[in-house]
């Protein structure tokens, strides 16, 4: 009867996930099986919870697109030593991460961070824990399956 | 025999009254998506910054409405262990009530941080949430990819 109820508790939450976009499990929004990176101008941060949002300015021969990417809450990213002070508009940055379903940039082109190196060469884990995100290495406190 | 009689009618009515007391539960989803989420969103949207080029905008209330806005969300969080924890949602009466009892005091706290107009205890204790939030999804919730 308990996995009954529990099977019934997930499945009822994954249809919720689906227009929850501020809290929510990584899988709900994202797709593990298209990884991307994303070099480009920080143009804007939401430093707020639960998630930060990194807006990325990416130039190319087609022009500019803004990528939205979603970090862990900021209390994460000062322990891993991204502060207000160190992520600020106009760094440049490679984010790895993964984007939305779809992936179609519609209305916005939206990906979940992983991790994010900075013009000084130092890569820092800028993702949530727990969320059930792909155990890629990116999050030192996990282990790899 | 009058008192038989109304027993007599009494007891099954009762139990088709506490059926439908049990039918009518909100479904612990829905509890989530229209109770608890919007709650949590009152106090993470009321707390952080917002940082671009021309500057940081401090997502604080500025007025007693704003505040007003965030006491009613810590209440109905704290207030939500409750209904959480009650037999009928409750999937086991150990880590699952715990982990909504635990919301009692993030609500309190938020609560508190609201009465003061502290903004800064306010995102710290939005950061704390989450973690609540995570650890419990996690546990009956997430599935990792």
């Amino acid at each position: 009867m308990k996995i009954i109820l529990r099977i019934i508790f997930c499945l009822s939450f994954g249809a919720f996930t689906l227009q929850a976009n501020a809290h929510h499990a990584f899988t709900a929004e994202f797709d593990p099986k298209a990884p991307i990176n994303i070099t480009g101008k920080v143009v804007k941060v939401e430093w707020i919870n639960p998630h930060a949002w990194v807006h990325v300015e990416v130039e190319d021969e087609e022009g500019k697109t803004i990528w939205m990417v979603e970090g862990g809450t900021p209390n994460t990213l000062i322990r891993n030593g991204i502060t207000r002070e160190t992520l600020v508009p106009g760094t440049v940055i490679i984010v790895r991460g993964y984007q939305s379903k779809g992936r179609l940039c519609l209305p916005r082109c939206i990906a979940n961070g992983r991790d994010v190196t900075f013009p000084d060469g130092s890569k820092v884990f800028m993702g949530s824990s727990g969320t059930g995100a792909p155990r890629d290495g990116a999050d030192p406190r996990e282990s790899k399956r | 025999m009058k008192k038989l009689f109304l027993c007599v009618i009494a007891l099954p009515l009762s139990f088709q009254i506490a059926a439908s007391e049990m039918e009518g539960h909100t479904e612990v989803h829905d509890l989530m998506a229209y109770v608890l989420d919007p709650a949590a969103e009152a106090i993470w949207d009321s707390a952080g910054y917002v940082i671009t080029e021309e500057g940081e905008v401090n997502l604080a209330p500025t007025d007693q409405e704003g505040w007003d806005k965030v006491k009613n969300g810590a209440k109905v969080i704290s207030e939500s262990s409750y209904l959480l924890s009650m037999p009928e949602r409750a999937l086991d009466q150990t880590q699952w009530v715990a982990l909504s009892m635990a919301l009692k005091g993030m609500g309190e706290r938020a609560f508190k941080a609201a009465e003061n107009e502290d903004a800064e205890d306010l995102f710290k204790i939005g950061a704390e949430l989450y973690q609540v939030c995570v650890a419990c999804h996690q546990t009956y919730w997430i599935k990792e990819e």
